[in-house]
């Protein structure tokens, strides 16, 4: 597999600089044809980490609980008030437990959900649900760290790697920007700096890094700098080549070109702009259709984040993308409509993105979905009870969510208890409470993520959830 | 003749008598008595070292960088600051290890710096009017204000200058032709385009964005 890709890189290389020499000879066209000689493919393995902020309530999405048994007047007994009912000043949101429509082909759903879950239900078909997680934590930041890592914090610091890091330290993606860390954290700490995300804290920088520099020479001028660079060096200069810097250095100098060649910036961009090709500008307008974006576009809504995440995915710009796709949850004040308008604007978001995944073929066969495993997470979750305030504290059981990719579809594993959704033993063979069994913990998604991928899990020091795996 | 050997019978005759007896004179250095000396274990093959001995070579940090930027063009990248965690900077909060892979987001960056700081730094030397005082062409006589006028020992000679201020070692034989032909190439061209700042510029972000820069 590695000669294999030293092999597409070599003659990834030739080519460029066949275009290198090319250019020199004819005196035209050298930057963009160099640029247009290297590959730019998607992945064969995706990876996309969502994070919803604040500690969501899965009463609302992943753990429902009918609210005709649980009443209010058995809350001294069960400790868990759905409050669905509270969303009905909002008639767009249902009062009760939501059965998706039965997709055609897929069977039926095994898979129940809150009120707020939106047009996500849809994709039943594609959906692992792991509930009862024993978050061990009611802290912000240790729960997320806790997650982004598969490893418990030290205190609230964060240990190991992100997960992101640990596939790309391991996979060794040729994408140009292998990992992008789009306003969450991410860790490295064992791993070259070439497993480091691109962290982002808006649209902007990502498109600022993507983009032609803002100053741009004469072009013939641009032209001779091409050729300098693709000089060979004296003896002298390639002794610092030696253990192979500065050839890691070139590579990234020719993704350079390779990404400003292919005008990378330009597929971040989702309004129209009158001076780009049409073809372009038809692209942008089916992402706002698929996205439901519309002018002016806000790119960090949930919306204009999900099509980021396709589109570095689409584009091969990057194998792993970890998002923080939604905030406004930490609801311990006001209504439950709050949190729920909150928390069903980012369920949408992913619906949107696992439809355009779902209907866009991916190259190595299939659609991108059949090539993509997406994780959706929170630190923990909300008390299944109503505080005297009208809203819901930290509560140290929580749900997770897997989709596509090295994942048996169509299932629950693990359940939250009965009374006041308590983090529960499960059989890890087969997902059923049992008194005998253990914790479901971060760690285990995560080592079963790994494990979805055939990647090495031992940091984990646990098992994956086999049950899970396909 | 006489002279030669009236020194090298000294310098034999120093050489053979112990060091104690001949007290140095001022100005002069004492020899070091290598007798007691431990034995030097040489250097390893480089055949048995993959064609290497000693550490490898390392990109410099985002602190050298700025410091380099500084003391070469006298100027600084207005972002570096901005981009230091881009670049590889530990915030010892969420990172704590300085990254110093030359990656795709380092070349993007140091590109856009390079860019900034040597046209801003051509400019600047146009309005220069002693040439001692330019940061990129000090070798180039202030007279010449057209720089596809300049001759070939001359932009060689100052080729010369500015790789040795930006990589610490000048340019030289086949290399120095190929960038004192394309600087050439370029002065003309940005005198056609009245864009004589980037005739030096376009050079200067050349030689930054070169491995030899941010290699040590």
């Amino acid at each position: 597999m590695k000669k294999d890709q030293l092999q597409m890189e070599r003659r990834n290389f030739l080519k460029a600089s066949a275009a290198f020499g090319g250019a020199s000879l004819l005196g035209t066209l050298p930057f963009r044809a160099f640029a247009q000689a290297a590959n730019l493919a998607p992945a064969d393995r995706c990876f996309v980490f969502l994070y919803f902020s604040g500690g969501w309530d899965v009463l609302l999405s992943l753990d429902p609980r009918d609210p005709n048994v649980f009443t209010p007047d058995r809350v001294s007994e069960t400790r868990i008030l759905p409050g669905y009912s509270l969303l009905s000043n909002d008639s767009s949101f249902p009062t009760q437990v939501v059965t998706p429509t039965e997709r055609a082909g897929a069977g039926p759903s095994n898979i129940k959900f809150g009120p707020a879950i939106g047009r996500l239900a849809d994709h039943y078909d594609q959906m692992c649900v792991i509930r009862g997680i024993n978050m061990t934590t009611v802290a912000h930041e240790v729960g997320f760290r806790y997650f982004l890592t598969g490893k418990e914090p030290n205190g609230s610091a964060a240990r190991g790697s992100s997960t992101a890091t640990e596939i790309v330290g391991q996979m060794k993606p040729t994408n140009p920007v292998p990992s992008i860390a789009y306003g969450i954290e991410s860790y490295n700490d064992r791993y070259p700096g070439s497993a480091n995300a691109l962290r982002v804290s808006r649209a902007n920088d990502l498109i600022l890094t993507l983009s032609p520099s803002p100053t741009q020479l004469d072009s013939e001028i641009e032209k001779q700098l091409v050729n300098l660079r693709g000089q060979s060096v004296t003896c002298e200069a390639d002794a610092y080549n030696t253990r192979g810097l500065v050839g890691q250095y070139r590579d990234a100098q020719n993704q350079m070109a390779t990404v400003l060649g292919n005008s990378l910036n330009k597929s971040f961009t989702y309004a129209d702009v009158a001076t780009d090709p049409p073809a372009l500008n038809a692209e942008r307008a089916a992402v706002r259709a698929a996205y439901g974006l519309t002018n002016p576009i806000n790119y960090d809504s949930a919306a204009g984040r999900a099509a980021m995440v396709g589109t570095a995915l689409k584009k091969g710009i990057s194998q792993c993308v970890s998002m923080n796709l939604v905030g406004g949850l930490d609801t311990h004040f006001g209504t439950q409509l709050t949190h729920a308008t909150n928390q069903r604007a980012g369920w949408n978001a992913i619906a949107d993105l696992v439809s355009d995944l779902r209907g866009s073929a991916h190259p190595k066969g299939g659609n991108f979905m059949d090539h993509t495993t997406i994780m959706v997470f929170s630190e923990f979750s909300r008390t299944p009870l109503i505080n005297g305030t009208g809203g819901r504290d930290h509560h140290i059981s929580s749900s997770a969510l897997l989709m596509g990719a090295g994942i048996k579809h169509n299932m629950v594993f693990g359940k939250a208890g009965d009374i006041n959704m308590a983090p529960g033993l499960v059989n890890r063979s087969t997902g059923l409470p049992d008194p005998k069994g253990m914790s479901i913990l971060p760690e285990d998604i995560i080592a079963t993520v790994l494990a979805s991928a055939k990647l090495d899990y031992a940091i984990t020091r646990t098992e994956p959830l086999k049950a899970i795996l396909t | 003749m006489r002279m030669f050997l009236l020194t090298a019978v000294f310098a034999l005759s120093a050489c053979t008598q112990k060091a104690t007896e001949v007290p140095p004179r001022d100005g002069t250095l004492k020899p070091v008595d290598m007798s007691n000396h431990p034995p030097i274990i040489p250097l390893p093959d480089p055949e048995l070292q993959g064609g290497h001995v000693g550490r490898a070579p390392r990109r410099i940090t985002v602190a050298q960088l700025k410091a380099s930027i500084q003391t070469t063009t006298g100027r600084q990248w207005s972002q570096i600051d901005s981009l230091a965690a881009s670049l590889g900077k530990a915030d010892f909060a969420l990172v704590n290890a300085e990254s110093t892979e030359p990656n795709l987001v380092f070349a993007k960056f140091l590109e856009d710096g390079a860019r900034e700081v040597c046209t801003a730094a051509a400019a600047a030397d146009l309005t220069t009017p002693l040439a001692e005082n330019r940061v990129l062409s000090p070798e180039v006589p202030a007279t010449i204000t057209d720089f596809s006028k300049i001759d070939a020992p001359t932009a060689k000679k100052n080729l010369v200058y500015l790789s040795t201020r930006m990589w610490g070692q000048p340019l030289s034989g086949a290399e120095l032709e190929t960038w004192s032909a394309s600087f050439l190439t370029m002065a003309a061209r940005a005198q056609v385009a009245n864009k004589k700042k980037e005739a030096w510029g376009a050079i200067c972000i050349a030689m930054m964005t070169d491995p030899r820069f941010i290699t040590y």
